[in-house]
């Protein structure tokens, strides 16, 4: 866990898709610096100069008009290029934050099930949610802040130079390497314990999940005590962690204040040195120093977010782990179709876990023939129809589609020809209509209606007041297993394919309705080819062949009925 | 702070309450600011007036030597001061959470494995480490400088009033606008904060959806065109919440303004009364030195204000943390029995019930009354439908809830042994997975359970052997492995009690037959087996069956046991 920033390579190039917006926001950033800048440098001059000229006595003049409206200008333009940078910066975050998620999406939705289902707990969503959250800030607080404060150094310290060689010199002598400090330096001092803060926190939240969740065993066996300590360990390193940075953020803020308040300190008695000399006037002098008290502004959140650098960095090294996941399933995509293929499983074996889930198991399913399957949960039945859609490929023999070995065949172009009801209905935060879509993006309102009138829920939905635009899920109407179970089968209905693959078609749906969906089933997949799944034998239309998966020694078997 | 205000918002009074030990740091972390207040104060009086003897007396660098001396200082106490507020804030914030997270950790385990048990570990685990780290900020930064902002800006603006009354006034417009700017700052940030939380955690929720959902999306061959959505909606969201943003930014923007006027009408001010062209007043007799002193003044008087309002955010989700922490410790305690004096329990027996009597809280009564006395080495199975109490009985004699009825006795010491459908698998190695419940045991004693488990084979093949990491990130153990390293710890443990909850109800029946071969070999160990279960076999093992019906006990005859279990499969 050397510094690196080599992490964030690729979100630095995603970043620098949107160079237009960031310029400007960079840009609007450098004005309010320079408008704080001016006000102050411009006010120190204007007061002095004022003073000398009262001193001076009557017949000294001093255009007054001029510099107070400057003041007036810096006034309203610090005000106004901050409010703009504010609102303008925040909007460009929230585009890169649509542009990250959707590449992050990118990048998951072409894996398949057997890569994705390795890390996919709701733990590992969320934090994938904050890995890129954490990115998107990233221009706001490590890119933007530090040029516009170089700049703003530059500018002033060429300014200064143009009065006073040597206060220019000065300013870039100290301003610069306290620049490098407060952004380089603040990186290095803060890496390790900001780069172990996320795993730190997660192993926190590990231990705890294994007291809440384990807390009869261990209170039976006494060992509370002993595990809270393994508790307390983790809760004690994070907390020392935090501690090490905070002492070191607030030492690089003090820093800051220090070196610019110094750096002030040095330009006034460099200006009365020259002041003496009668090289510059007292406002000058005064104005250069007052400017470098301003220059603090562009400094005073830097140490904040480079010790921080660590954490960015760790969470970028996480999702670049996650982008360079590749599916291993590629092949030629199918051709021709339409009419109902026949789908063969030869010899297949599959292991899980280290132990067989199938004792090179043989079916053969022939075009428009419907073949149910009955089997204990477990015993493997689920797995049949992944093999089909080639979820993944089985690790011993082969499985082939209207006569052509999957291992080779583009997964999606296979899955086009594929209805499969799923044994978990799967469904979105979003509307009905948009839900029944997934089955047929192209599908009419019409066809929603009949669909849903097959699985009858169209009473149901009619009585709905935003009908097909109700909003399900979450912070929308709730639906009963038994409603989402028809929502998931109106929208195989929808999808119209040649081979229909059905895992518990009616699982919690009460007696009166499954009889009826087995029946409209029963007439809508006359002509295709179907695979059905279920625990028995009555939780499935009718089929021309049963068979029952056997679960044994060496892996399930297959028993024709 | 009015008592009534308090009462109306329990959230920030309850967060106060939790910063009381840790008072000390908070007072150190507002002394420290003061201090730097102060020496920011000397500095700019110091400063004014080195310019004030050279620019306007003609004074050689000589005569403010000391002066200059002087702001060095100043500049040093001030960055340190400004080291100490951070460093004894983060002290304090520091504080805040582990006690926080202490008493919730102490409250979750006096509500006990059953209240628990409706629980995700996740959530709870959600709950105790990263609501707790929003505490921090409130309390690190944002209290102190509450107290800063209300005083900083009184003591420079006494400075100021002293040396010209009238730029004073000027400053002083700005001051009854102060309780306003809190107040705008307050709405602003509340509105942007709640604005953005809502926007940021619709559209969390709209991504995690749908990568949750991303293998039906597959099915449907939707990807491409989901990929298109995520980021429209992502948009979408962004231009709505622009709209809330717009008005929100204006608050803070408003006192920027203010503070940017102030200083530039100052400014103004004494340019002209220096010049003499304002005749009014105590500008007459403004000098350089006061002119200057209140001009380096006017930026630091809205300064604690400024930075108050870039902590806002901490004390917004601060508040939202502890709504929820509030809520998870408000829920009541079990009250704690174990002050009274065990009831005696003679030498042959393992447990006694005399007429027990169980009910959920404000439920009806689920067990009893119910007596029954279990020998010391006997194995006794409960059978009956889910849901007739067969837990509830084992969680009983195992101690973690109370009769409401009756007395029980049972030999908790040193430990009960407890085996239920979801073994806990810590994150460590198979030894410190095993060591939990017998920490003095040797390599050998380890090795021995396992074989007695039926993990002999599987710890033959791991190449670590028992320092095979185990857990989240460490080797996944398959349902019956699992199962069969909690019936080693069983065999470890130097409880006599074992308590078996459905101990093969999740397993295939592969599995199922090495893990009652395991329990087989627990009983002829002599240990007292009480095991709630449907498995045939099991019931074959025991000495005693009991069916339980409507929270009592009745005992099965062996012939029986052949019936009762193709009943219940």
């Amino acid at each position: 866990m050397a510094l690196t920033l080599q992490p964030l390579k690729p979100w630095l190039a995603v970043l620098g898709e949107r160079r237009g917006r960031l310029l400007i926001g960079a840009l609007l950033m450098l004005l309010t610096l320079l408008s704080a800048l001016g006000l102050l440098t411009l006010s120190g001059w204007f007061i002095t100069a004022t003073a000398v000229t009262a001193a001076l006595g009557a017949g000294a003049y001093l255009d007054v008009f001029t510099p107070g409206s400057g003041i007036r200008f810096f006034a309203v333009s610090r005000t106004l290029s901050r409010y703009l940078e504010r609102l303008y910066n925040h909007d460009t975050v929230l585009r890169l934050l649509a542009d990250l998620r959707g590449r992050v999406f990118r990048g998951l939705v072409t894996l398949d099930a057997a890569t994705l289902g390795r890390a996919r707990s709701s733990e590992w969503l969320n934090r994938l949610t904050a890995d890129i959250d954490t990115l998107d800030n990233l221009y706001l607080r490590l890119l933007a802040p530090p040029l516009a404060a170089l700049i703003a150094i530059l500018g002033f310290a060429g300014f200064a130079m143009a009065f006073l060689p040597a206060a220019g010199v000065l300013l870039l002598a100290v301003l610069v390497p306290l620049w490098l400090v407060l952004t380089l330096g603040c990186a290095c001092w803060g890496w390790q314990a900001s780069y172990r803060r996320v795993d730190r926190e997660e192993r926190l939240r590990v231990r705890t999940i294994e007291q809440i969740d384990g807390l009869a065993e261990l209170r039976a066996y006494g060992a509370t005590g002993r595990h809270q300590a393994l508790w307390q360990a983790e809760e004690c390193e994070l907390l020392a962690d935090q501690r090490r940075l905070g002492w070191r953020t607030a030492a690089a803020n003090a820093l800051q204040t220090l070196g610019v308040q110094l750096a002030m300190l040095a330009v006034l008695l460099i200006g009365l040195f020259s002041f003496a000399a009668g090289d510059i006037s007292g406002p000058v002098m005064v104005m250069m120093a007052l400017g470098t008290l301003a220059v603090s502004e562009a400094l005073g959140n830097l140490p904040m977010a480079f010790t921080k650098l660590g954490a960015t960095v760790r969470a970028a090294q996480r999702l670049n782990a996650q982008m360079t996941l590749r599916t291993s399933l590629q092949g030629e995509p199918l051709t021709g179709g339409g009419q109902a293929p026949g789908l063969d499983y030869r010899d297949i074996n599959v292991r899980l876990g280290g132990r067989n889930l199938y004792r090179y198991l043989s079916l053969s399913i022939h075009p428009g023939e419907r073949v149910g399957i009955i089997g204990p949960s477990g015993c493997g039945k689920s797995t049949l129809a992944d093999l089909a859609v080639r979820a993944f490929d089985p690790d011993e023999g082969c499985v082939s589609f209207a006569g052509r070995d999957l291992v080779g065949v583009d997964p999606a172009s296979l899955r086009a020809r594929i209805g499969y009801l799923t044994q978990r209905s799967e469904l979105f935060h979003d509307t009905l209509a948009a839900n029944l879509r997934i089955g047929d993006p192209q599908a009419t309102d019409a066809d929603l209606w009949r669909a849903l009138e097959r699985v009858e829920l169209k009473t149901w939905a009619d009585s709905l007041p935003s009908g097909l635009d109700t909003w399900l899920g979450e912070q929308g109407r709730q639906v009963s297993g038994g409603q989402a179970r028809r929502i998931a089968l109106a929208r195989i209905l929808l999808r119209n394919s040649p081979l229909v693959i059905l895992d518990e078609p009616v699982s919690g749906l009460d007696s009166a309705t499954a009889a009826r969906i087995k029946a409209m089933l029963d007439v809508w997949l006359a002509g295709r080819t179907v695979l059905m799944l279920a625990h028995a034998r009555n939780a499935m239309p009718a089929c021309d062949r049963i068979g029952r998966l056997s679960p044994g020694e060496e892996g399930a078997h297959w028993v024709e009925e | 702070m009015s008592a009534d205000r308090r009462a109306r918002n329990p959230s920030r009074a309850w967060l106060a309450a939790q910063a009381l030990p840790s008072r000390p740091w908070y007072r150190a972390a507002v002394a420290c600011g003061l201090v730097a207040g102060l020496a920011t104060l000397v500095q700019m009086g110091l400063l004014a007036w080195v310019i004030d003897r050279i620019v306007i007396a003609g004074a050689g660098l000589g005569g403010v030597s000391l002066a200059v001396a002087g702001i060095a200082t100043a500049i040093i106490i001030r960055a340190a001061g400004q080291w100490g507020q951070e460093v004894c804030g983060q002290r304090c914030g520091l504080a805040v959470k582990r006690q926080v997270r202490e008493r919730l950790l102490k409250h979750l385990h006096q509500l006990g494995p059953v209240r628990l048990a409706s629980r995700q570990g996740a959530g709870v685990a959600n709950q105790l480490v990263d609501q707790v780290e929003a505490l921090e900020g409130y309390h690190a930064r944002f209290r102190p400088q509450m107290i800063l902002a209300a005083l900083l800006p009184v003591l420079y603006l006494g400075v100021v009033l002293w040396l010209d009354w009238l730029a004073g006034i000027w400053l002083l417009i700005a001051a009854p606008l102060i309780p306003l700017f809190m107040a705008l700052i307050g709405m602003g940030a509340q509105r942007l904060n709640e604005a953005q939380f809502q926007a940021v955690a619709r559209l969390a929720g709209h991504f995690l959806d749908r990568v949750r959902g991303i293998t039906t999306l597959q099915l449907f061959g939707l990807g491409e065109r989901s990929v298109a959505e995520v980021s429209e909606v992502a948009h979408d969201y962004r231009r709505r919440s622009m709209k809330t943003l717009r008005v929100a930014f204006l608050s803070s923007a408003v006192l920027e303004f203010f503070a940017a006027v102030s200083v530039a009408v100052v400014a103004i001010y004494i340019g002209f009364g220096l010049l003499g062209y304002i005749d009014y007043g105590p500008a007459g007799s403004l000098t350089l030195f006061s002119g200057l002193f209140i001009l380096l003044l006017a930026p630091e008087f809205f300064q604690p204000l400024r930075t108050l309002s870039q902590h806002y955010h901490d004390r917004a989700s601060a508040l939202g943390a502890a709504e929820g922490l509030m809520a998870l410790l408000a829920e009541p305690v079990p009250e704690d029995d174990r002050s009274r004096t065990p009831d005696s329990l003679p030498g042959s027996l393992a447990c006694r019930l005399t007429g027990v009597e169980f009910a959920h809280a404000g439920r009806e009564r689920l067990l009893g009354p119910l007596s029954l006395d279990v020998l010391d080495g006997e194995v006794v199975a409960l059978v009956g439908p889910s849901g007739c109490g067969k837990s509830s009985l084992l969680q009983l004699i195992a101690g973690f809830v109370s009769p409401t009825g009756g007395s029980l006795a049972a030999r908790r010491e040193p430990a009960v042994a407890w085996l239920d459908q979801r073994p806990l698998i810590i994150h460590g190695t198979l030894a410190e997975n095993l060591r939990l419940v017998a920490p003095e045991a040797d390599d050998g004693s380890l090795r021995q359970a396992l074989e007695q488990a039926g993990l002999g084979a599987w710890l033959a093949r791991a190449p670590a052997g028992l320092a095979t990491p185990l857990g989240e990130r460490g080797v996944g153990l398959s349902g019956g492995e699992g199962q069969r390293l909690a019936l080693a710890r069983v065999f470890l443990s130097p409880g006599t009690l074992v308590l078996l909850d459905e101990p093969t109800a999740a397993l295939d029946s592969v599995t199922e037959r090495e893990v009652i071969a395991g329990l087989e070999c627990l009983a002829a160990s002599g240990r007292t087996l009480i095991v709630a279960t449907h498995h045939p076999a099991i019931m074959a093992m025991a000495d005693r069956i009991f069916s339980l019906e409507a929270g009592q006990l009745r005992p099965v005859a062996r012939a029986e046991v052949r019936e009762v279990g193709e009943a219940l499969s």
